[in-house]
């Protein structure tokens, strides 16, 4: 029986190509789309799992008040693993990491360093602590000694080759030289490692060893024992501000007590973060990876899921559409015996195999826009062949669908009344024009949804990237590592200014792109009390930064070289002025200083104000900034004259030749830089438009159909109207204007809604865009649009025939 | 005179062949005539009917029709030509299933363009000729065939048409509501001097008219 309703529902399909096709075609779009992002999705989720005994370990973070601003800290004091491991038996182990961002690394006896982005000291716990098998090396002992390292394979690779690594030695920013003790494999992409390269022996280190709960700069993991519940940690945890910070505190700051400490408003308070979940979950200030939000999960689930939706959607509308004209066939074979269990179950096979080809076209889709789909999400995800739980969801998920999409049509189908049917009457004898008219509405509802969506997203980030930032990123070429230049950085300067194509430059770690920051508390002359503490960026530049940069002083001065005094000089931003309370004019020749506990504190005075930059992400307001004058060295921000890169490249790398021989020249531009902040934005919005587009798509593929469909069911119709003296455009015109409705109804759906979920969005930004009313309109022309070009094809067509040829056939 | 054919051929490729539907026919038709036209099935009357009511072309020939050469006018202006002066009538009535009597009534109005007002006096006026007022809100299916068929021909009527074109209205119909049509077209022919060619199978239908074309393979004989 089977077998035959195979045969039968293969045969109806071959029978009806077009709509065979656009059933077949949307479905495997819409599977296709939808597999993409439970791909996507599967690998957000898989982060950080595949340690060993992930489900164990947690971070411990800290909310820290002191003084003026919050921080929201990811890491935690250098003394706080050692304590909790003393202290508290639910502790299996611990480790901690001290970020060093990126670092030079050469052979000892070999010139060429190569550039490690990402370089940790970490304690010698790391490798058992996360299950982490060395290739060459032993694990337990690789970290102990100081000046060791451990290199990912990659890294070894670029050196020596992972066989030859034991016992190479190395020299770290051309000044410190380590002895290799092991190699691992690159760490997993899926992982809050994954951008490491090299570890480095956390005994060497030496600011690691002090008992500092002061500041907090250590990433630090801990393994619970089995039998521990974390939720039991959190009181344990709070306790340690009374066993080992107020003491610590005490002996920096006399004369404080818990009691003042809270009544000032200042708090510190430390959290568990579980591993599996930072990827997802945790949005601190100092991350040691990107993190994605699982808001961005729950938006891609949405449109994968509604990608399906419409696909079935599609799929039921196409096949109700359709059945009109197999309700003779079902009048036959109901005559002739047939049950509706019967029918119901030939038709549901229709809908398996179509479902089942979709499914095969999809899988083909997938494989070929999978490289650029994960270049678009920055992921390298691939379709689990060999996975055996990936196969059995897939045919569930795809039986699921058929029986989802085909159940209505089957049902639908089943009922219809022989009688009726075979008199011909079709057209009043099937009904179901109100619930196809509800699933096309339904549609481009959906359809409108993420226009504007996509819209709203790009107009943000457009914001974003044109707005007045406070500082002019354009021209500006960065070169990093200055260090490498020695103590000749004075003259190096000043050879750079020489090319002729260079208009100004600074040297600083600071910029108001991606790069170092630095927080400190600071005290006002005459309030030097804690409880009067102004949380403050700490940023050394040069007299040169202000300029190059395209900062504007709003009062007082710019660093002059001619002042000797101004080596206690400070320069701060707008924000600062709002914490302190004063203007512009009341501020200039005041006093701060960091140093409270000090009997002859070292004063800065402040000799200027400079107009409000974006330092961080638009997502966040501006707050207090001071510039210092010290010359550090970091990063070397040149303006340049514009179309003059190439020759002004050539140029600064020649003079970085001479300064820093052998050194790799690493370069970028500011534009680019800034860009990174909102990498995640920018590739969440080239997802958005795509899956747009797609469901666009869908959504037209299936008015195609209808379209068709309609002007087929309505020859005879069209036929009397154009006899009765219609002229083609009013025929067309009334074809096409009953699908606009549908649409118009949509759009007045959808925009509301659209409107409510992206002001939702935009709360994100502490400077965002009010979402403009042309957006709306952009939104409804379109979906007008494409539904006018989708449908009018049919409608004319239908339109020109000569009423003579469709009357006869009546 | 109200229309003319001139030596018409109409013909159809086929296979290769050339298979004529109407060979040299020429007719005369005055304003205030009863034409019906006879002949077996496949001997071109609808054509015949569909060419005279401009919704199908010739091969050959000339048409005239009140002193236009319909054979040389653009689409647009024969299209507005017979709108203004030809209305039809189907055998199988082909009214619209959707929409009620006094709306399938209406429809020709809005296609000719007139006023809202004007088109609801016109409606009235004719449910009330034909004594279909009962029935107006009513929709086809809800209605006999002979009843169909009234407001087939209210319909054709409507806008005032000079020359009537019926291809078998009384095909569906049994012989007593076959017989109140033909009164109904002979009134229209006598008392309002409207030109009615009708095509018919029945020699008692065809009586009615005050002329018979007979049609052979597309030839009149
Ligand atoms: N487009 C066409 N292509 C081929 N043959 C055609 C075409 N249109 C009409 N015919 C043929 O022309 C002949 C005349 O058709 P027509 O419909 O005019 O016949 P009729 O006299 O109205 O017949 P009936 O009394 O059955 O309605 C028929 O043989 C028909 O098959
Ligand atoms: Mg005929």
């Amino acid at each position: 029986m089977f077998k035959n309703h195979i045969k039968i529902a293969w045969r109806s399909l071959r029978k009806q190509p077009f709509f065979t096709f656009l059933n077949t075609f949307g479905l495997a779009i819409g599977m296709a789309g939808a597999l993409l992002i439970s791909l996507y999705i599967h690998d957000e989720l898989s982060f950080d799992k595949t340690f060993a005994d992930a489900e164990r370990i947690y971070r411990i973070d800290t909310d820290i008040k002191f003084g003026g601003a919050e921080m929201r800290s990811a890491e935690a004091a250098a003394p706080m693993a050692a304590a909790m491991q003393k202290d508290f038996s639910q502790v299996e182990s611990t480790v901690r990491f001290r970020d060093r961002g990126s670092l030079l690394l050469r052979k000892t006896g070999t010139e060429a360093n190569t550039k490690e982005l990402r370089v940790s000291f970490a304690d010698s716990t790391l490798f058992d602590f996360f299950g982490i098998e060395l290739l060459v090396g032993d694990a337990n002992t690789a970290l102990e000694q100081p000046n060791t390292m451990v290199l990912t394979k990659t890294a070894a690779e670029k050196h020596f080759g992972v066989d030859n690594a034991l016992g190479q030695t190395m020299l770290l920013n051309n000044s410190d030289t380590y002895t290799v003790t092991g190699v691992i494999d690159d760490l997993p992409k899926n992982s809050f490692l994954r951008e490491h390269t090299v570890f480095m022996a956390m005994s060497g280190y030496a600011d690691a060893q002090l008992i500092n709960w002061g500041s907090n700069n250590y990433y630090t993991f801990v393994k619970l024992i089995p039998s521990a519940d974390v939720a039991d940690f959190q009181e344990p945890l709070e306790g340690m501000l009374d066993t080992y910070m107020l003491p610590w505190a005490q002996q920096h700051f006399p004369g404080i007590t818990k009691k003042s400490f809270i009544e000032a408003g200042n708090y510190l308070r430390y959290h568990t973060m579980a591993l599996t979940d930072i990827h997802l979950y945790s949005n601190r200030d100092s991350e040691m990876s990107a993190n994605s939000s699982i808001q961005n999960i729950y938006i891609l689930s949405f449109i994968g899921f509604f990608l399906i939706v419409l696909a079935c959607v599609n799929f039921m509308n196409l096949s109700t559409a359709y059945s009109l004209k197999r309700a003779k066939e079902v009048g036959v074979r109901k005559t002739l015996g047939s049950n509706k269990m019967e029918l119901i179950r030939q038709f549901l096979t229709e809908s398996g195999l179509i479902s089942f080809i979709s499914l095969l076209v999809a899988l083909i889709l997938t494989m070929v826009v999978l490289p650029f789909f994960n270049e678009l999400s920055g992921k390298a995800v691939s379709i689990p062949f060999s996975n055996t739980i990936f196969w059995g969801v897939l045919l569930l998920a795809t039986i699921l669908l058929a029986l989802l999409s085909g159940s209505y049509p089957a049902f639908f189908m089943s009922k219809f009344n022989p009688v009726k049917t075979l008199k011909g009457g079709a057209q009043s004898s099937v009904g179901g024009g109100n619930i196809r008219n509800t699933l096309v509405v339904f549609q481009f509802t959906i359809t409108v949804f993420l226009i504007v969506s996509t819209l709203v997203v790009f107009q943000q980030l457009n914001y974003i990237q044109s707005k007045d930032l406070g500082f002019s990123k354009g021209q500006i070429v960065l070169v990093e590592d200055i260090f490498a230049v020695g103590d000749r950085l004075a003259s190096f300067k000043e050879e750079v200014l020489k090319i002729g194509d260079v208009k100004n430059a600074t040297i600083s770690y600071y910029l108001p792109t991606p790069s170092s920051r630095s927080n400190s508390s600071y005290f006002m002359e005459g309030a030097m009390t804690q409880e009067n503490a102004i949380q403050m960026q700490t940023w050394n530049v040069d007299p040169d930064y202000i300029g190059t940069l395209g900062m504007e002083l709003v009062a007082g001065r710019n660093f002059n070289k001619q002042y000797a005094t101004d080596s206690t000089a400070v320069i701060i931003n707008e924000a600062t002025l709002k914490v302190l309370g004063m203007n512009a004019e009341e501020a200039l020749g005041t006093q701060i200083s960091q140093d409270i506990d000090l009997e002859r504190p070292q004063f800065y005075k402040v000799i200027g104000v400079v107009k409000d930059f974006h330092y961080e992400s638009l997502r966040e307001n501006i707050s207090a900034l001071g510039l210092f004058w010290n010359q550090t060295p970091g990063i070397l921000a040149a303006k340049i004259s514009p179309g003059a890169y190439t020759e002004t490249l050539a140029e600064l790398e020649n003079v970085w030749e001479t300064f820093a021989p052998g050194q790799p020249f690493n370069y970028r531009f500011m534009d680019d830089s800034f860009n990174t902040t909102y990498e995640a934005e920018q590739r969440l919005s080239k997802i958005f438009i795509i899956f747009t587009v797609l469901s666009i798509f869908i959504a037209c593929l299936g008015l195609f159909g209808l379209a068709a469909f309609n002007a087929q069911k309505r020859t005879k119709e069209i036929g009397v109207r154009k006899v009765m003296g219609a002229s083609v455009s009013q025929i067309s015109y009334r074809l096409t204007v009953d699908f606009l409705k549908l649409v118009g109804i949509a759009i007045l759906i959808s925009l509301p809604l659209g409107w409510y979920a992206m002001d939702k969005w935009l709360q994100d930004f502490s400077y965002r865009i009010d979402i403009p009313w042309w957006v709306f309109l952009l939104a409804a022309l379109l979906a007008v649009g494409v539904a006018i070009l989708t449908v009018s094809y049919q409608s004319i067509k239908a339109a020109i025939v000569n009423p003579v040829k469709s009357l006869r056939s009546e | 005179m109200l229309l003319q054919l001139k030596n018409i051929f109409k013909w159809v490729n086929s296979g290769g062949q050339r298979i004529f539907l109407l060979k040299d026919i020429n007719l005369e038709v005055a304003e205030g005539e009863f034409i019906s036209v006879m002949g077996p099935s496949g001997s071109g009357k609808s054509t015949l009917l569909n060419v005279i009511g401009m919704l199908d072309t010739f091969d050959e020939g000339e048409y005239n029709f009140l002193d236009e050469s319909v054979h040389t006018l653009k689409e647009k202006h024969r299209s507005n030509l017979y709108k203004e002066y030809i209305g039809f009538v189907f055998q199988s009535y082909h009214l619209l299933d959707d929409l009620t009597v006094q709306e399938n009534l209406e429809m020709p109005l809005l296609y000719k363009k007139f006023k809202g007002s004007e088109r609801k006096a016109m409606v009235a006026d004719m449910l009330d000729r034909f004594n279909i007022v009962g029935k107006k809100d009513l929709f086809p299916a809800q209605l006999s065939g002979g009843q169909q068929q009234l407001v087939g021909v209210a319909r054709a009527l409507i806008a005032n048409p000079k020359l009537i074109l019926a291809d078998e209205p009384t095909g569906n119909l049994n012989s007593q509501q076959s017989e109140e049509i033909m009164e109904l077209f002979k009134k229209l022919n006598q008392e309002e001097g409207v030109t009615i060619i009708q095509v018919t199978h029945s020699e008692k239908n065809a009586a009615y008219g005050s002329r018979i074309i007979n049609l052979l393979d597309g030839r009149k004989v």
